[in-house]
């Protein structure tokens, strides 16, 4: 039946993700929080929606920010994927999940990974936001619990201090 | 702590065997009231969570679900042939077979005076609301579920549909459930005291209202949940599930698949977010396990977010009919509410807010009242509890109307609510409805309220900014019921549920402590609380405490987290285990140390000899003895762990007053809240940053309900027109308008510590706040706001009303 090979049809694609390299077979329609869920166990990535408005899905793709529920993982095919798996060293989380452990910045923490990741690319871009700017930036990524509070302090302490040091999320600086 | 819970504790410690009030150990206010960082936030910062669909198991297959697309139809037939057919589907559920397969939905707080309805968890003849579900597939993958769901051939007849509580009360209507009920009243119960008729009577003013608040969701970022796996030759079944209260889930499986209880085991490891949506059971939890049962294969269903608009149950929707009557001179005499809820098609586990009766004469002094409820039954989504669970409703209905009548006797509106207002000595209170208030300070953070807002000077100076904003302020008391008041007042109401909350503390040959909780973790930072007083109490290492939550394989049976209830019983529970495990540590360590038992402390990793602390002997090493039962005294049995259940006396009320500042544009109706203070107490505070979390969050919901938030049907097609998160607009960062919080501390007299709950109060006051200040903002045009959520279109429609009344005049 149709639909059936539908199901079926799949491609293969070789892409980096976390700084390692990953080769899989995917099927066309599945998309890419599913696959990295699912597939490559990075259950990190969370998904609340999968209409690209709740901002759980954040991940960075080739430096950026990215929705990964609107992508579809044969789209993934030799990008450079950084999730929230990447960013703690070991035992030390690094310096942003330490200012929003310090911040109360997370309650059920389902939000968590998309701020972390889309903070990150912030980061990236070096320019220091006042709280007016952060409120915008941020508002693709929803959180229920925390009514944001903690999340703008702990952006505000890690957005504006200068030059910490770098940890293995930090790699997408590159 | 102010005296109250002084004599409380002195009370409880002189009970706790031969121990004196001395041994009170060192930690416990050093623990107590401190900001302690989370044990919840390491494995959340690193993705390491385990929420329901990070569980995956070899051989999983996935559930999808058919749901009916018309209000109201009835299934003439249903063809799945073309859907069996389809590579990779296993199996395939419609109502007649999960009929015979498992009982209606059971519910754990009905609606008292309801009967049963029907509600299996798929539609029999006939489906009754847009998204109930009709037929579910499990296959290979969720797409190929859903795929077959695609090819199942349903033939619907589409029936008349009723998609508001004033038409479905109306003569002549359709009725839903004609063979269990003659109409679409589901249930109506009044609570009165003292003569409210004769009061009114005697009034000089009595002014009426009827306000509409709307059908909003509790939207957790995280949808409904669940992987249910079977083993017959075990009868097991372990369900992952994303609850709030997984005894309680546990039991409803029980009854609805008619298993024993014994035999199931549920698991809730992380949950993101409940909000009161996630209490007690869902169709699609019994199809996940009847799936899995049939199959003997694990079955996981991840509820989308269009599914969950649909499906999930939704939370408010009232109208109240409120009057008030007064002197002259400010005094009220009587209050009288009439209100309807509109529960959708079904009664859900958690029925329907019942609490808008419990405190509908609010933090005044009014003891002549009478309040109705009555549950009307339309085609909507079922309402189940949300967060705040009839208060919002019935504060919106009754500070807007205060304000109001403050207006028309010419009086201030904070001098109007001060005159009103219970104090300190009027407690303990009862109130119209029988509720009885412990204690509290209200007029306090009435006053607390306006300072921080600079009520005062606003009033003396105008209104109009040059760039021709109106700016308005708007006040809103409140108090909050939070806990229960004790099982027999549940057994009562007929609550299937009991007060009480449960520990398990089990010391370990690490010198750690295992605490085991039936309470599961959304968000609300329980793990921290229970360790925090655990640790507080015994003396140890806050570190050593290590929190196993929402396993009802693990825990002893609770009841759960809801009702703003989890710390007010659950620290009794704590006191009580945590007590009886220090007896014995200290027991066996002062023996092992050869010294009295009063003369040895718990002091972190070690028990010591006060005074001299040379002499001291690692928990470990105690603790291994006890676990083991060498070297320990005689007559002391092997074994260091205990379990404790407490329910606490009655309820604790928690209070406070909400301030909003508004400026709008009186052309456009277009509008901001520029500043939002809240002054709130909840007794005791264990951990101020979980307190300040709570408070936040729930206001911010509070906000999005009272500004934005609707769930809305269409009347003529009976559809939901608001079912996606593009169409539904929580708040984001950047509509957060400003916040202050300030704090009051009145412990309460009847729970331990003197705890007040805390994790809904944020969502009572924010739409009165703001309505009354737009209102006071646009008291030239007369403008009054009686309906949530309020929106510019709203407010420019309300202006052209009052100016067209005052025209018309
Ligand atoms: S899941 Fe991707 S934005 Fe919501
Ligand atoms: S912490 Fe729960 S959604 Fe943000």
């Amino acid at each position: 039946m149709e639909t059936t090979a539908l199901s079926a049809n799949a491609k293969e694609i070789g892409l980096r993700i976390n700084g390692e390299a990953v080769r899989e077979s995917v099927p066309v329609r599945m998309h890419a929080a599913d696959f990295l869920r699912h597939r490559l166990g990075l259950t990190g990535t969370h998904v609340g929606c999968e209409q690209g408005v709740c901002g759980m899905c954040t991940i960075l793709v080739d430096g950026q920010a990215v929705k990964s529920c609107l992508l579809l993982a044969v789209q993934l095919d030799g990008a450079d994927l950084w999730t929230v798996e990447s960013l703690a060293t070991g035992d030390e989380l690094n310096e942003l999940q330490q200012a929003f452990k310090r911040h109360h910045a997370l309650q059920c923490g389902f939000c968590t990974p998309g701020f972390l990741m889309l903070a990150t690319s912030l980061k990236k871009r070096g320019e220091p936001l006042s709280r007016a700017e952060i409120r915008e930036e941020i508002s693709g990524v929803l959180c229920r619990c925390t009514g944001y509070e903690g999340i703008l302090r702990a952006l505000e302490e890690y957005l504006q201090a200068p030059g910490e040091k770098e940890t293995a999320g930090a790699g997408v600086a590159r | 702590m102010n005296r109250v819970v002084e004599n409380l504790e002195a009370r409880r410690d002189g009970e706790a065997e031969g121990l004196d009030r001395a041994d009170a150990p060192p930690f416990r206010h050093r623990l107590i009231g401190a900001p302690i960082p989370r044990k919840e936030d390491d494995r959340l910062l690193r993705g390491d969570g385990r929420f329901t669909d990070d569980v995956e198991f070899a051989h999983q297959l996935e559930m999808a679900v058919g749901r009916c697309p018309f209000p109201h139809a009835r299934i003439r037939s249903i063809d799945i042939s073309q859907a069996r057919a389809l590579a990779g589907v296993k199996h395939i559920l419609i109502g007649p077979e999960v009929r015979r397969a498992s009982g209606p939905l059971t519910v754990l707080r009905p609606v008292p005076g309801a009967p049963q309805l029907p509600y299996y968890a798929l539609a029999q003849e006939r489906a009754l609301h847009e998204g109930q579900p009709v037929v579910s597939v499990v296959a290979t993958s969720r797409a190929v579920a859903e795929d077959a769901i695609e090819l199942v051939d349903i033939d619907y007849e589409p029936l008349p549909h009723l998609s508001d509580a004033l038409d479905a009360l109306a003569e002549g209507s359709p009725v839903l459930h004609p063979d269990v009920l003659p109409s679409n009243l589901l249930a109506s119960n009044k609570d009165r005291s003292g003569d409210p008729e004769g009061r009114m009577a005697e009034a000089d003013t009595v002014i009426e209202g009827r306000f509409r608040i709307n059908r909003v969701t509790a939207l957790p970022m995280e949808a409904r949940a669940i992987v249910a796996v079977w083993r017959p030759g075990a009868r097991e079944l372990t369900v992952h599930a994303s609850t709030q209260v997984p005894h309680l889930v546990r039991k409803q499986l029980a009854e609805c698949l008619r298993i024993d209880e014994g035999c199931i085991r549920v698991i809730a490891s992380d949950v993101g977010g409940g909000f009161g949506q996630k209490l007690g059971i869902c169709p699609e939890d019994i199809l996940a396990c009847l799936h899995a049962m049939a199959l003997r294969r694990p079955v996981k269903w991840i509820e989308d977010r269009l599914e969950y608009f649909r499906a999930s149950t939704h939370g408010r929707e009232a109208i109240h009919d409120f009057r008030i009557g007064a002197r002259a001179d400010g005094q009220i005499l009587a209050m009288t509410n009439i209100y309807r809820t509109d529960l959708g098609a079904w009664n859900s586990s958690f029925g329907s807010a019942q609490l808008s009766s419990v405190v509908f004469t609010g933090p005044y002094k009014v003891a002549d009242g009478s309040v109705e409820r009555q549950v009307v039954l339309t085609n909507k989504t079922p309402i189940g509890a949300y967060r705040g669970y009839g208060q919002p409703e019935v504060n919106f209905a009754l500070e807007v109307l205060i304000d109001r009548l403050a207006r028309r006797l010419r009086y201030d509106p904070l001098e109007f609510r001060a005159r009103n207002m219970l104090r300190p000595e009027d407690f303990p209170w009862k109130t119209p409805s029988g509720a009885v208030y412990d204690s509290g300070d209200y007029l306090r953070t009435l006053r607390m309220a306006a300072e921080a807002v600079g009520y005062q000077a606003h009033r003396a100076s105008p209104k109009r900014r040059k760039d021709g904003r109106l700016v308005g302020i708007g006040l809103s008391s409140f108090v909050e019921r939070t806990g229960y008041a004790s099982a027999r007042f549940l057994a009562n109401r007929g609550s299937k549920f009991g007060a009480h909350e449960s520990v398990t503390l089990r010391a370990n040959r690490s010198g750690g402590i295992d605490l085991y909780t039936g309470v599961s973790t959304f968000g609300q930072g329980n793990e921290t609380a229970f360790a925090q007083l655990c640790a507080g109490i015994l003396g140890v290492e806050y570190d050593a405490i290590h929190v196993h939550a929402g396993d009802t394989g693990a825990s002893p049976l609770n009841t759960g987290a809801f009702a703003s209830r989890t710390l007010i019983a659950a620290a009794g529970a704590l006191r009580e285990a945590a007590q009886s495990l220090r007896d014995k540590t200290i027991r066996i360590g002062a023996w092992a140390l050869d010294a009295a038992a009063r003369d040895v402390e718990i002091a972190g990793t070690v028990l010591r000899l006060r005074g001299d602390p040379g002499r001291s002997m690692a928990l470990s090493e105690i603790f291994t003895r006890a676990i083991l039962g060498q070297g320990i005294p005689a007559g002391e049995t092997p074994g260091l762990e205990a379990t404790a259940h407490f329910e606490p006396p009655a309820a604790a009320f928690s209070f406070g007053t909400a301030a909003a500042v508004v400026s709008v544009d009186p052309e456009t109706g277009e509008f901001s809240v520029e500043r939002f203070v809240m002054v709130h107490d909840c007794g005791t505070v264990v951990n101020p940053a979980l307190v300040e979390g709570q408070v936040r969050g729930a206001l911010v919901q509070g906000l999005g309900a009272a500004l934005g938030e609707e769930l809305r049907y269409d009347k003529e097609t009976g559809q939901l027109v608001s079912g996606s998160m593009l169409d539904y607009l929580a708040p984001t960062a950047a509509d957060v308008p400003p916040i202050e919080l300030l704090h009051t501390e009145v412990p309460s007299p009847v729970t331990t510590l003197g705890i007040r709950g805390v994790g809904e109060v944020g969502t009572i006051p924010p739409g009165a706040a703001v309505a009354n200040a737009l209102c006071d903002a646009l008291a030239a045009y007369g403008v009054e706001i009686s309906e949530l959520p309020i929106t510019p279109e709203s407010v420019w429609r309300a202006i052209a009303a009052s100016s067209a009344c005052s025209s018309g005049a």
